[in-house]
């Protein structure tokens, strides 16, 4: 008999036995199916789990329990989320137009498309630091797949950024930019964004988790690199020397799809969209199967 | 439906780098080495349907360690463990909680972790405040909780899952007099229906109540194994001033 064998015939064996007078009774409801593990070959723990709680479940579950630890409940707090891109962006205007003297066209817009998705990637950066120490009552008091963590912290700042889209909204009409049939592209763009975040928030969380006094230094590191891509400026305004340099940096295709789309009106250049997606694909692909691996020792280092 | 817990030379280690700080076995290839630490070590056991065990010892002794295992919290670094039934855990002093969420919100949170859908694990929350005894509390964060009130929660809601393997560390000593009534009674209730109960702690009588065996764990070792009277007796006469 096969491992994988004598796991699935345990599975079967108590996955749906229902004991007398339980919930699942009450509600007519399959019974969620037993936490089987069997631990195999020595220091190689293979587990099987099954359960009827989906993945999807447990996500949503992570990720309203996120929002409300995070972000609060009530009224103000969407109101913080709706005016913190606002402040951001009118902070970076009055530094380009007044101080450094290089507005370009709308540059309000210009910094919107640039704040906006930043705003995004460097919330996810935040939540990924602090995503398992902030989680540690259930991390050492419940086996679940932690990699789910990560996700769920970007989803919550994708449904909390997601209102500071109406920024972008007010700057089109305050430059009266007119929208284009180019903001077709705004959805896909919007996704290329979610899943750099994504590929950044793990690498954050592995980093929150294995050195916690870097989370500083993480931090100081990505806003570098909204400094080091046309934050700004847009990056037909910068030298052409520095653009190729700018261009390795996966921030500036997602900056320059927003400009595109939104601000010249045309569909984003195919480089825009393809490096940031190739650049989140390759973090996730090396990053994925180490936290998976890590996740088991989580436990042993978070402080309860 | 019965439970059963079979483990064979299962270890633990603990890795820590030269600040003392606990690092994975990865990670320590990475950091300067420091020092290692078994929290279990050789743990030979097997335990089966309707058996209630009271896990003994100093504190450092590796219970919650064992407890953490069982409950698939730690994965044993060498030998096997084979864990067959539903479980239901509290085995940190939080007893899982989170304390920015209202009970509501941790009872659907730790309803969906212990196994139960989403929808199902909404639906429980009314049967879970009821259980819980929590009343208007239910609705408040559990910050402003005592330990008892979220001992209470971590338990009702752990119940709702209906688990046939129960493990308890310490967290019930936090309950008041009442609700260790009502321990004692759902640990019968998962006993007769052929699952397992795991409690540890220091409350000898309140073990005694819900256990007939026990195990004494000493630097991670098993010290003795067997009925709870004899067990407890042995461990209080090697330490004094565990009496």
């Amino acid at each position: 008999m096969t491992v994988r064998s004598w796991i699935e015939t345990w599975r079967v064996r108590v996955g749906f036995d229902t004991p007398p007078d339980n919930t699942a009774r009450r509600l007519n409801r399959p019974y969620p199916a037993a936490v089987t593990e069997a631990m195999l070959e020595a220091g190689k723990a293979s587990r099987a789990t099954t359960s009827s709680a989906s993945r999807r479940d447990l996500l949503v579950a992570l990720t309203l329990s996120d929002l409300r630890a995070r972000y609060g409940r009530g009224g103000w707090q969407v109101m913080k989320w709706l005016l913190d891109p606002f402040f951001a962006t009118g902070v970076y205007l009055v530094l380009v137009t007044y101080v450094v003297d290089r507005p370009g066209p709308a540059p309000g817009l210009s910094i919107a498309c640039a704040t906006v998705p930043f705003q995004l990637i460097i919330a996810s950066v935040v939540n990924g630091l602090s995503s398992v120490q902030m989680r540690h009552s259930i991390v050492l008091n419940t086996r679940f797949d932690r990699t789910m963590i990560p996700l769920a912290g970007v989803i919550t700042e994708t449904i909390v950024c997601g209102s500071s889209l109406i920024l972008l909204v007010v700057m089109m009409a305050a430059y009266s930019v007119a929208p284009t049939i180019a903001i077709l592209w705004l959805p896909l763009v919007i996704l290329v964004t979610i899943l750099v975040s994504l590929s950044i928030a793990y690498p954050a969380s592995l980093i929150g988790v294995w050195w916690p006094d870097l989370r500083t230094f993480v931090l100081s590191a990505v806003r570098t690199l909204f400094f080091v891509a046309p934050g700004l400026v847009a990056l037909s305004q910068v030298p052409s020397g520095a653009q190729k340099w700018l261009k390795l940096n996966p921030l500036t295709g997602i900056f320059e799809a927003y400009r595109s789309v939104l601000l010249y009106g045309e569909r984003p250049a195919a480089w825009e969209l393809l490096y940031p997606t190739a650049f989140a694909i390759i973090l996730l692909a090396l990053i994925v199967p180490l936290y998976r691996s890590e996740q088991r020792q989580f436990a042993k280092m978070v402080e309860g | 439906m019965t439970a059963r817990i079979v483990a064979a030379g299962v270890g633990v280690e603990f890795r820590f780098d030269r600040q003392r700080r606990p690092v994975s076995p990865r990670l320590s290839h990475l950091r300067r080495a420091g020092t290692r630490s078994w929290g279990l070590r050789d743990i030979d056991l097997e335990i089966g349907p309707g058996e209630a065990i009271a896990l003994l010892g100093r504190s450092g002794g590796g219970k919650t360690t064992l407890l953490r295992t069982i409950g698939g919290v730690f994965v044993p670094d060498v030998g096997t463990l084979t864990v067959e039934g539903r479980l239901g855990a509290l085995l940190s002093v939080g007893a899982g909680v989170m304390g920015s969420l209202t009970g509501r919100e941790n009872a659907q949170l730790l309803g969906v972790l212990a196994g139960l859908p989403l929808s199902m694990a909404r639906s429980a929350t009314p049967s879970v405040q009821a259980a819980s005894g929590l009343g208007v509390a239910f609705e408040q964060p559990v910050a402003s909780y005592s330990q008892g009130m979220r001992a209470r929660l971590g338990f009702a809601t752990a119940g709702e899952a209906d688990p046939t393997i129960l493990l308890l560390d310490e967290v019930h000593e936090a309950l008041d007099h009442d609700y260790r009534a009502f321990v004692r009674e759902r640990a019968r209730e998962i006993l007769a229906h052929g699952g397992i109960v795991i409690a540890a702690g220091h409350d000898h009588p309140l073990l005694e109540q819900l256990s007939t065996r026990a195990l004494w764990l000493d630097r991670g070792r098993i010290v003795a194994d067997g009925p709870f009277a004899a067990v407890c007796s042995k461990y209080l006469a090697s330490s004094p001033e565990a009496e």
